[in-house]
């Protein structure tokens, strides 16, 4: 069956409305987010206009309480935490979108250039600073310090930051909840119309222990990175072991130069050879954590390794269902929708 | 700049970074494999809700909601008017009194039709109306509405949607066909449109006509009786009637569909992703007409592949930081027998646009063939409860 047709579900907005206690000055909580949208009863209380939706129009009285600051207790990119990030503009250094409202920076001096630690910075490397990153380039970086206006700068002074490469990438609401942003720039799975009951602001990418980790995939797929960015985007790409991607690129390589020749391939925009069997896979990782997204179901290493398992599972199940037409089984097995998805979400939950 | 990019190209394309796309375009061109993004076949469409009759003023109406989060309303308003008879007819109705006595001149019009009794207007979120786009989308939609001419001679669509309009000589319906985008143009918008528009048109009545001949028109108040634009078969059942040739099958509205080909493959329902890499976009219309019930191939139209503004990766071998780090031979430049272009694996190239024949004929057979891509979406929309 090449389309399938749904009866509408009805989506209603319903206002959400957690606890009553006033915790908007806690720095976690998305006020911004919260005004505009979700706490329609709360503003009815502190304006004195009953509102029966959380739709605002312009010219409408948002609050008219005195201690509300614009700004303040919104998201803020968290301190030292690995993010994906896109390069943006760029002079002397790069201006890349964390999806947080402000652009973060990135200075030249704060990126390892290729040729070793003692390499001095010189002009010539402002004039080719497009060399190293460019427009629309995926870079994974550190959070270094945030400024105090919300600004963050980034660092890439690790073997394990740079371009990325050999994967795909997904963008879902990070823990600041700035989805809209991220929806817009990237397409994010936020905005599926399918999303059962109205969860937004529940899912998305949880600040936890590990966020970078390796995936034994099943089906001959061999090793996967998943990593999981503070801000809400995540990069799943095929296994770059460090010094198998030097290796690869350098095969008579002094052992002295090692250390160097891993840091030039961080600005490498090529792809390895990537088997089919992988990219499959890769694949259904990326479904794994939309399925999640959708459902509202956060983010983390254990709930996207459940839903890999799960998947895993229900395909064995539906391949015993029809056994009997080889083709048909094929057709699009992979696609994890309706009731796919949920049954990997009872498995997982 | 960017604004032109965005209305030339019609989507808002993601800004996917090189290595991306040359991972996402390796894996769509996959020999007869394609891996698409979300796993699915290259035929198979995305899950879609659709709703007709949600508004009480129009004489048919319907909401699609597409699974990326877009969604369109489709109204379709009717209207009687009276047919403009050509100066010649004029001259001749002057000469012999109230009746014509020269038919030539009038039959044309009334019992043909007349494209411009269609008339189409396309809302889309960040756009005015005289952008080229919309413009541009409405014209392409109303074209092949207006092109889709009845073959079956014994019934009401003698000459397609123009012939049904024709009420008599004199007066005619006039169709206001009202397209509204709800939300951001993600992808190109020109299926979710058309498909939308499809079945607002299945889902339209017109009241019962109780005049006869040439009388000024009179119609029936009870809108239970109202006829609809397209006949149906019966609305409970047509969704359960599998496609066997005994089946009775009627003109239907046209249907466009968005196809892409990367490498040899051709893929439908692109996401934006798939579209950012695409060789060739290609906007295919089809519609069914005859009594046998095979699809007609309206029009074909390509669609500017946005994969042409996208930023080129650098290969190893070229890249300044990684001087020394590559071996020369590591890179060679194969040739790719799709695009005929040299190109080093892994490395994205921006696509020049263009599709070799082969491709472009297989796109059209996959979506007219039997049992075929085509023929399974105007089931799909079929089987939607019309009420």
């Amino acid at each position: 069956m090449g389309i399938t047709i749904l009866p509408p579900v009805s989506d209603d907005i319903i206002p959400r409305h957690e606890d009553d206690s006033d915790d908007s000055m806690s720095v976690d909580s998305d006020e911004d987010v919260e005004m505009s949208g979700l706490r329609a009863p709360k503003r009815a209380r502190i304006g004195n206009q009953t509102l029966s939706t959380g739709v605002v129009t312009p010219g409408e009285v948002v609050t008219d309480d005195p201690q509300w600051m614009r700004g303040h207790g919104t998201y803020m990119t968290p301190l030292s935490t690995s993010i994906i990030a896109t390069v943006a503009v760029q002079s002397k250094r790069w201006k890349v979108d964390v999806a947080a409202p402000l652009l973060a920076q990135l200075p030249l001096s704060a990126i390892n250039l290729p040729g070793g630690i003692l390499r001095r910075r010189t002009s010539s490397d402002e004039l080719q600073i497009r060399t190293f990153f460019s427009e629309g380039d995926l870079v994974v970086a550190e959070v270094q310090s945030v400024h105090q206006d919300g600004a963050a700068s980034l660092h890439t002074r690790s073997l394990k930051y740079g371009k990325l490469r050999n994967g795909v990438f997904l963008a879902v609401t990070g823990t600041g909840g700035s989805g809209a942003s991220s929806n817009s720039t990237k397409g994010g799975v936020g905005s599926n119309s399918l999303r059962p009951g109205a969860g937004s602001g529940m899912g998305g990418v949880v600040r936890s222990r590990r966020q970078v980790w390796t995936i034994n995939t099943h089906n001959g797929g061999g090793e996967v990175d998943v990593i999981l960015g503070v801000n809400g985007y995540i990069w799943i790409s095929k296994h770059a072991d460090g010094t198998a991607a030097a290796s690869s690129a350098t095969e008579n390589v002094s052992i002295t130069r090692m250390e160097e020749m891993v840091s030039t391939s961080i600005y490498s925009s090529q792809n390895d050879e990537i088997i089919p069997q992988t990219r499959r896979e890769i694949a259904r990782l990326a479904q794994c954590i939309q399925v999640l997204v959708q459902s509202g179901i956060r983010v983390d290493e254990e709930t996207v390794m459940s839903a890999y398992e799960a998947s895993l599972q229900v395909d064995l199940e539906v391949g015993d269902e029809d056994d009997e037409d080889e083709d048909s089984r094929h057709e699009g097995r992979e696609y994890l929708e309706g009731a796919k998805s949920r049954r990997i979400l009872e498995l997982v939950v | 700049m960017s604004n032109q990019r965005q209305a030339s190209s019609a989507s808002q394309v993601p800004h996917l970074s090189p290595a991306e796309l040359s991972y996402l375009y390796t894996s769509l061109s996959l020999p007869k494999t394609p891996i698409r993004p979300d796993g699915r076949s290259p035929t198979q469409f995305r899950p879609l809700t659709a709703e007709t009759n949600i508004l009480p003023g129009t004489n048919g109406s319907a909401r699609i909601g597409f699974a990326d989060g877009t969604q369109a309303i489709v109204g379709v308003k009717a209207e009687v008017e009276k047919t403009i008879l050509s100066n010649e007819t004029l001259a001749s109705e002057r000469g012999a009194g109230p009746e014509p006595t020269d038919q030539e001149g009038s039959t044309t019009a009334a019992v043909g039709g007349h494209g411009s009794w269609v008339q189409m207007s396309i809302e889309i979120p960040g756009f005015r109306d005289d952008d080229a786009l919309p413009v541009f989308l409405s014209e392409m939609m109303r074209e092949s509405l207006v092109g889709a001419v009845g073959t079956d001679e014994n019934s009401d669509m003698t000459g397609g949607l123009k012939g049904r309009l024709v009420i008599n000589k004199r007066w005619h319906w006039r169709l206001y066909i009202d397209v509204l985008l709800l939300s951001q143009p993600l992808a190109y918008p020109l299926p979710l449109l058309s498909l939308t528009t499809h079945l607002a048109l299945l889902s339209t009545k017109l009241p019962k006509l109780k005049s006869q001949g040439e009388e000024d028109p009179f119609f029936d108040d009870d809108w239970a009786v109202a006829e609809y634009l397209y006949p149906r078969s019966s609305p409970s059942t047509g969704a359960k009637i599998s496609s066997s040739s005994s089946r009775p099958s009627f003109v239907r509205p046209p249907v466009t569909l968005l196809v892409i080909s990367v490498g040899e493959n051709i893929i439908f329902d692109p996401n934006r992703e798939e579209i950012a890499v695409a060789d060739a976009v290609l906007a295919i219309s089809i519609t069914r007409d005859t009594q046998a019930g095979h699809l007609r191939l309206l029009s074909i139209r390509t669609v500017d592949p946005p994969s042409r503004l996208t930023q080129p990766g650098v290969p190893n071998s070229e890249n300044v930081n990684m001087l020394g780090a590559v071996a020369p031979t590591d890179d060679i430049a194969v040739l790719n027998p799709v695009t005929g272009e040299e190109e080093v694996p892994g490395v994205w190239r921006p696509r020049r646009g263009g599709a070799k024949r082969s491709v472009i004929s297989e796109m059209v057979k996959t979506v007219l063939k039997k049992g075929g891509v085509g023929e399974e979406v105007l089931e799909g929309l079929e089987g939607v409860e019309v009420s």
